[in-house]
């Protein structure tokens, strides 16, 4: 079941993207990442070009973020403060990225510099995650208890303009966050990744953040960056397809709120290790792909407007003729989506509660 | 030095799953590094 995508010129299957999407939203909800490092590459397998993919995904970040943070704001676990300091590095670290961006692709060079950025954070993460989750498995195995210090020291705790952070009760330099921020929001613009697999880490081992606040800070803080890579990315290269939006969106919240789920009934220690495999071989397809397939010199067909059917042709009017309007549109699109999903969410926990209290 | 060459395929034999994982993940990151510097 095919359908065409007007911005990106190409025809993808309507089912693949809903399935790979779900399994990716399970993925996240499941252990508490994006998804975006393993999506993107699904998309460019699928063949949506890299440009398309990268631009795309962030959109369909900023939809699952917002209903994250949402759930999150519901439940009050998010620190606002630090949150805002780590996105005034975002912002700066976005800016950065997507220059960064523009280089490469004046020089034609930018789809192999995100097949090699995604080779690269896969074989990282895939690495790290199959060492760590192995060592999991064995302490288990062998009934192995390691005692942590509480607090790690680094150069990074020593800088200027100390601050307080009432909320995760601390008191730090407001450079760590915005340091951290800077270097998330530099690769999520050229990625098309929230990068919470950096955040997230971060925020436990160097800003020293209690562990329930993070994943609310994490998925606040991605709200900002993915906007302004939404943004930068429709107004510059005119590359948010909201048919495919819609559809990533679609299959990835309902998927997170499965995974969520299931994570709160299943062991995840030996899942991850399955995930660590799972990233690497992503990692082995995409560096096959790049290497050693001959990739065929595609012509630019020039698309017929005409020839559209009328939302098509719409979504097509509207990106070329006013692409600030076109850029807040997919913006706001994916925020109504995100927090659609988080009270429709919040309204069947009331709902069960209710019912549960009335059986009891 | 040269004990640990010697007891090197006994071990390699007792951790067959570390080893294996050691030399896959080798060829992996050979993969992509020699991948790296023939694309640019």
């Amino acid at each position: 079941m095919e359908v065409f995508l007007p911005i990106a010129e190409v025809s993808v299957n309507i089912l693949a993207i809903f399935f790979l999407s779900g399994v990716v939203g399970v993925l996240s909800g499941l252990f508490g990442v994006g998804g975006g490092f393993l999506m993107t590459p699904f998309l460019i397998f699928l063949g949506v070009p890299p440009t398309y993919a990268v631009a795309n995904e962030a959109n369909n970040i900023l939809a699952t973020s917002v209903s994250g943070s949402t759930t999150h704001y519901l439940k009050e676990t998010l620190d606002y403060k630090m949150g805002l300091m780590i996105v005034v590095g975002g912002v700066f670290g976005t800016l950065m990225g997507i220059w960064t961006f523009t280089y490469f692709k004046d020089i034609g060079k930018i789809d192999i510099v995100i097949s090699l950025a995604y080779m690269y954070i896969l074989a990282i993460i895939g690495t790290a995650m199959l060492v760590e989750g192995l060592g999991e498995i064995e302490k288990a195995r062998k009934k192995i208890i390691i005692k942590k210090k509480l607090h790690v020291h680094y150069w990074i705790h020593g800088l200027p303009l100390r601050m307080r952070f009432q909320k995760s009760k601390l008191y730090e330099s407001a450079f760590t966050p915005i340091i951290i921020g800077l270097i998330v929001g530099f690769i999520a613009a050229i990625m098309g990744i929230g990068g919470a697999f950096i955040l997230v880490p971060a925020m436990i081992y160097i800003i020293g953040m209690p562990t329930r606040l993070i994943p609310g800070t994490s998925l606040f803080v991605t709200i900002f960056v993915s906007v302004i890579v939404t943004f930068l990315h429709a107004f510059n290269y005119g590359s948010i397809d909201l048919i495919l939006v819609f559809m990533l969106v679609t299959g990835s919240i309902v998927g997170v709120q499965v995974g969520q789920k299931l994570g709160e009934s299943i062991d995840s220690t030996g899942l991850k290790t399955l995930l660590a495999v799972l990233l690497l071989l992503v990692g082995i397809a995409i560096a096959y792909d790049t290497f050693f397939v001959e990739h065929l010199i595609v012509e630019n067909v020039k698309i017929d407007v005409n020839n559209l059917n009328s939302l098509s042709m719409f979504i097509k009017k509207l990106s070329v003729e006013t692409p600030i309007l076109y850029g807040l549109f997919s913006i706001l699109f994916a925020i109504f989506l995100g927090a659609g999903a988080a009270f429709i969410r919040k309204f069947f926990s009331n709902l069960r509660k209710k019912y549960s209290k009335k059986t009891a | 030095m040269s004990s640990l060459l010697k007891n090197l395929p006994s071990e390699i034999k007792k951790n067959k799953l570390k080893t294996g994982i050691f030399l896959g993940l080798s060829a992996y990151w050979g993969i992509i590094l020699i991948g790296t510097f023939v694309s640019f």
